[in-house]
């Protein structure tokens, strides 16, 4: 393994700016990596290997690694970590890094797409079964709510996400 | 008119790297009342002090001006110089141009020049009004108190004795012997803790130089180095220690219950007991809080008589006594007495507690099988609940896989930042003992590393690694409670980057070491501090570790923070000796840089008087009318009184008004 | 009657709109009127805007939250994620600087966030808000001698310091277990009650990963406490039992027959008398027999005079 400072301090600058605001407090005591259901499940690029592949500079090796979307966002790193690094934070910034260089999957677009058009990241027909349980066809949601959809078309479109071209 | 000479220090490069300090001479010659200005590059060096002394000689100089570094390190060296040059030394002052300057403005060096000359001119302004003053002497009592009889206070205590000075010895518990007595045996050469802790138990209780106070506690201290009155209050233990044998009988008829304190919960105790079988003094003491008034025994109330035999009806343990020590009828003060001592010195040894495992949620606090090291201490100990067997607190069954886990609350910042040190010794010892009493037991050690300085240390430990005990890089990060009262360890094997899971039968947890309870109290009446890590301040983390910031006052062993029981030893060792001093002297200085009414001046609306933090001042009559008088020997220079007295009435010696003034003048200009 | 916002989310509304109802019945009985918050959106889920910008995520949460806020009232969700989102979101929002940005985006669409409006879940509201004792007063079917097992999710567990109310042990969460015993049930312990099933973004990404995870913890619940029914407050949760146990035991993975499995707040409306037609209608496993079991007439309480 190389050693190479200047991109230690660009992965790690990176990722804090993505907002793994804590990640050089690490001590690589392994704590999140045991309660972490990501990595039990084999997402072993999580919390710990993952912090250890950023502070030692191999940020761009891993772009295509898929275990940061394994991750469920339950914080249970977050909670036992002795030093309030915060490596759901930490595994967050690194999707944010993969997702602003594209570098995600594309069956995960829908989501977006749909997002950006009803308001909800998953969208099915929910008419019949609403009926059939008693409820008015449509939900009081965004879905059905054309000023609500304005309103956060006008939202994603004036952010960062809007610059990726993803709707 | 003031001949002030200033001497200006390159201190290396620490200063001369940044500062033009030729610059800042040239400056300072130029200030009124300088008669000469100098620079060298050791100004603490042998030579850079002889310019000082030969200066006053040729008496070109009568105020002398350093300015260098720090004068918490270097003031004394500089006042020695002035005095042995024949000038008083408090007609000295002393220019920070290193912390202040150069240090940190290093980026900036003009900057950090022109900095070093303000600061240079305003101790010219003050040296401008320095006044002579004079130490004080007053004599000593030939005695000390060392607060906490665990190994350190013990250790001390002893020493003292040795050197020939009455020592008291205060312990909060009924008997000394303190964490170390609980422990079975010790690293690292594993032997027994009973058998090399007793005899010094023995010793200094029999020492004719100790008087040891157990179940004592400090309740006031007053006074200063050399003469410190402190008030004792020995707590009431409803049983007449000069009449008890310590047999035990009335334990043993006792039915009141309450958790062992000494087996750390793991058994119960009666309400009348003795701590611990090779307690010393060993003496019994009633827990009032335990005790069920058996026979409606309240203390102090009259016996009920028997209607057939006509006797009195006793509570058991009153009964049970044959030395007849205790006696329920008297009306004995459950605040105990209070007992005066006068001592020269104080050593603090009042050591540690171990955070209980109900602070660690993730670690299945609820388990009876999960146990803080402690516990484990208790359990494999032949003195403790099982007799020294190995057996799980749930079923009483022998356990067949053991896990040791590391750092709960040390190296957190939840709950402490530091590293409480000894753990990791102490668990590979623990493991050692097991491993070689029941072989076929599956030991699994969890770190985050393995911490072992010390002498002899690592080979402990990699001697532990050819037993066949496991060891794993990683913190645990939780455990789940099984059926049949297992648990399931979760932890992350960081050398293989791999998640380890399986099941254990008992789970010994390395809980942090943290400050005794009551110490908070304790300090308040002693003027102690705390470091950031809640543990008693010393005086220098390098130079000063067995002193306070208040003289007389000395620390040993664990309150000072987490040490072994060798470097406790070591530690009470020093403490002694330097809390000897006063002693051995017989008389301390006063250092005059103190407080002083001007009783022309007072009022007498007596402000001052509460505002002291160490109550020297009184407010007496003077030609009938209440003035102001401050106790040179408690007076510490803090100058709380001198910045409230609404008439100027009080002057600080070495920080005079106009001195002052003066500083600040410079400063602004 | 105490009004709260009731937050939808997307999964309740659109995919199991029967949750959606049991909030409708249960709440006006317990004295709790909801109130729709028009063009709520997505919190938004984590795998859409959390992933791409932290900013974007404020934005879209706050919006949300502003919706309540104009109506002056506290947000409850029955979404686990949602729960976990809004709260987060409101915790980076209490960053002075990320605040001021946040109210920039949203001046384009007229609104400010204050952070005035607190996040529930409703599990949370049920059990500290309304309290067991009043759910009991409205049990008409007593669940007694019903086995369950239960489970709350990840996202009203961690991390315990963003969240209003916090489980006094997240490792050992009681929340949901008290709320079961309120309708009479008996919840038995199991070892891997705190363990994540395995939704969300770990079941998108590689669903043999999820079904692995899920396996070990639905064995866990069979082995230990073999319950009539799995009980959750948490939405995704619920998708996770209702599905994957179908999966496993069609592949052979599973020897028992899929445990009928409920959203909380559907337990409750059954308990208290709802129609199951209307309450507790969608799901893939059959749970027709334990409802009829569950709203027998024997299990009837009787009015006590
Ligand atoms: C599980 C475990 C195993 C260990 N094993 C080893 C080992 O094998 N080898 C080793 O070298 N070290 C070991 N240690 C460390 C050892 O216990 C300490 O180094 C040692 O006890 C420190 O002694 P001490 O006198 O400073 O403090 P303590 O032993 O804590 O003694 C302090 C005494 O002061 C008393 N006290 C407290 N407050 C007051 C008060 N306000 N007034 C009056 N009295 C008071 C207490 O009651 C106590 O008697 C172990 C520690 C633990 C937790
Ligand atoms: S938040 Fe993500 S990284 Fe952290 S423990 Fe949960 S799944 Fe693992
Ligand atoms: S728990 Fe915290 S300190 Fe330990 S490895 Fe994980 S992020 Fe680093």
């Amino acid at each position: 393994m190389q050693i190479d400072q200047k991109k230690i301090d660009e992965a790690v600058s990176t990722i804090i700016g993505y907002g793994g605001t804590h990640i050089l407090d690490c001590v690589g005591c392994g704590a999140c990596s045991a309660v972490c259901p990501g990595v039990k499940a084999g997402f072993d690029v999580l919390c710990r290997k993952l912090i250890r592949k950023i502070v030692t500079g191999h940020l761009e090796e891993i772009i295509e690694e898929t275990s940061s979307w394994g991750c469920q966002a339950c914080n249970r790193c977050t909670e036992v970590c002795p030093q309030g690094v915060r490596p759901q934070e930490v595994v967050f910034a690194f999707r944010r890094y993969q997702a602003n260089e594209l570098a995600f999957s594309t069956s995960s677009i829908t989501s977006q797409m749909n997002l950006f058009e009803t308001g909800h990241a998953v969208f099915t027909d929910p008419k019949a079964n609403r009926k059939k349980v008693g409820l008015p066809e449509e939900p009081p949601t965004s879905a059905y709510n054309e000023q609500a959809q304005k309103e956060i078309q006008t939202l994603m479109n004036n952010s960062s996400m809007g610059e990726l071209g993803l709707f | 008119m003031a001949k002030i000479g200033v001497y200006v220090c390159h201190c290396g490069s620490n200063i001369g790297g940044v500062i033009d300090v030729s610059d800042v001479r040239e400056y300072a010659e130029g200030l009124p009342d300088v008669a000469l200005a100098r620079q060298d590059l050791f100004m603490c060096s042998d030579s850079g002090q002889e310019l000082i002394k030969q200066d006053i000689r040729d008496g070109k100089v009568d105020r002398v001006v350093v300015a260098a570094c720090t004068p918490r390190t270097h003031e004394p060296i500089f006042r020695g110089a002035c005095e042995k040059g024949g000038l008083n030394k408090f007609l000295f002052e002393m220019a920070n141009i290193r912390d202040q300057a150069s240090w940190v403005h290093g980026q900036d060096p003009e900057g950090a020049t022109a900095k070093a000359k303000k600061v240079v001119s305003s101790a010219v302004g003050k040296a401008r009004n320095l006044e002579p003053l004079e130490e004080k002497y007053v004599d000593v009592t030939d005695a000390a108190m060392v607060i906490g009889g665990g190994i350190g206070g013990i250790t001390a205590a002893l020493e003292l004795a040795r050197m020939g000075h009455k020592t008291y010895l205060v312990e909060k518990d009924p008997s000394i012997g303190g964490r170390m007595a609980q422990l079975d045996k010790t690293f690292p050469t594993n032997d027994c803790s009973a058998c090399i802790l007793t005899p010094m138990m023995v010793e200094a209780y029999s020492h004719p130089n100790i008087e040891t106070l157990c179940y004592s506690e400090v309740e006031d201290v007053e006074g200063y180095i050399g003469n410190f009155k402190v008030k004792i209050r020995q707590k009431q233990s409803y049983v007449n220690w000069d009449k008890c044998t310590g047999c035990g009988a009335c334990a043993e008829k006792c039915p009141g219950k309450a958790p062992d304190e000494f087996n750390e919960g793991l058994s119960m105790r009666r309400a009348a007991f003795i701590m611990f079988p090779q307690a010393v003094p060993k003496k019994a003491v009633i827990d009032m809080n335990a005790c069920i008034n058996c026979a409606g025994r309240t203390i102090g109330s009259e016996p009920k008589v028997n209607a057939k035999t006509g006797n009195p009806i006793l509570a058991p343990c009153e009964k049970a006594c044959p030395a007849e020590a205790i006696n329920r009828s008297l009306m004995l003060d459950p605040n105990g007495t209070i007992k005066e001592i006068e001592v020269g010195s104080i050593i603090t040894a009042t050591g540690y507690k171990v955070m209980g495992k109900e602070n660690f949620k993730e670690m299945a606090p609820d388990s009876p099988n999960v146990i803080t090291a402690l516990q484990l201490e208790r359990l494999i100990s032949a003195t403790g609940p099982t007799g020294g067997k190995l057996l799980r607190p749930s079923d009483h069954e022998k356990p067949h896989t053991l896990t040791f886990v590391s750092c709960m609350g040390s190296r957190d910042k939840n709950f402490h930042t530091y590293c409480s040190r000894f753990c990791c010794m102490y668990m590979i010892k623990q493991a050692r003992l097991l491993k070689e009493k029941y072989p076929d037991l599956v030991i699994n050690m969890h770190f985050i590393d393995i911490r072992t300085a010390g002498k002899d240390y690592d080979e402990y430990y990699t001697g532990a690694r050819d037993m066949g005990i496991n060891f794993f890089k990683g913190k645990v990060g939780g455990l789940d409670m099984l059926a049949g009262d297992k648990l399931r360890v979760n932890a992350y094997d960081m050398e293989n980057g791999e998640t380890i899971e399986y099941e254990s039968d008992l789970v010994i947890l390395a809980s942090a070491v943290e400050m005794s309870d009551g110490t908070t109290e304790l300090a308040q009446k002693m003027g102690l501090q705390f470091c950031g890590s809640k543990f008693f301040r010393e005086l220098h983390p390098k130079l000063g570790p067995v002193e306070t910031a208040v003289s007389g006052l000395f620390l040993a062993g664990c309150c000072q923070g987490p040490k072994d029981i060798p470097d406790t030893v070591s530690q009470a060792k020093g403490a002694a000796a330097v809390a000897a001093v006063p002693l051995a002297q017989g008389k301390v200085k006063i250092d005059p840089t103190i407080s002083e009414v001007v009783t022309e001046k007072c009022s007498g609306c007596g402000i001052c008087e509460p505002l002291c933090p160490y109550g020297a001042i009184t407010m007496k009559k003077v030609d009938g009318k209440p003035r102001a008088m401050i106790a040179i020997s408690s007076c510490k220079g803090c100058g709380v009184c001198t910045s409230a007295c609404p008439s100027s009435a009080i002057q600080l010696h070495g920080y005079m008004e106009e001195q002052i003034l003066e500083q600040i003048a410079a400063l602004t200009a | 009657m105490e009004q709260i916002g009731l937050y939808l989310g997307c999964n309740i509304p659109l995919k199991h709109p029967d949750i959606e109802q049991s909030f409708r019945k249960i709440l006006p009985e317990l004295g709790v009127e909801p109130l729709d918050l028009e063009g709520a959106s997505c919190c938004p889920a984590w795998g859409t805007a959390p992933s791409f910008d932290l900013q974007t995520w404020c934005a879209i949460s706050s919006r949300n939250i502003t919706i309540a806020e104009q109506k002056g009232v506290d947000i409850m969700t029955g979404c686990n994620s949602c729960f976990g989102i809004l709260s987060e979101a409101k915790h980076f929002l209490e960053d002075k600087e990320m605040k001021k940005k946040v109210n920039e985006s949203l001046s384009a669409i007229n609104r400010t966030y204050q952070g005035t409006s607190d996040i529930y879940h409703i599990a949370q509201y049920l059990h500290s808000k309304v309290g067991v004792d009043a759910i009991k007063s409205k049990i008409k079917y007593s669940l007694d001698g019903l086995k369950m097992a239960t489970q709350t999710g990840c996202h009203t567990l961690w991390p315990s310091d963003v969240y209003k109310i916090a489980e006094q042990n997240p490792y050992e969460p009681t929340i949901l277990k008290d709320l079961c015993m309120a309708t009479g049930a008996e919840v038995p312990h199991y070892s891997r009650l705190a363990a994540c099933c395995g939704m969300g973004g770990m079941r998108s990404t590689d669903i043999e990963k999820s079904l692995k995870l899920f396996k070990e913890k639905l064995i866990s619940i069979k082995e230990e406490t073999d319950p009539d029914m799995i009980v959750t407050t948490c939405s995704s949760c619920f998708m996770q039992f209702d599905m994957s146990q179908l999966i496993l035991r069609e592949r052979g993975e599973i020897d028992f027959e899929p445990i009928p499995t409920f959203y909380y707040t559907q337990v409750l409306a059954l308990a208290m008398g709802f129609d199951p037609s209307q309450v507790a209608a969608i799901s893939q496993i059959d749970r027709s027999k334990i409802i009829a079991e569950m709203q027998s007439e024997q299990r009837l309480v009787k009015e006590v005079a």
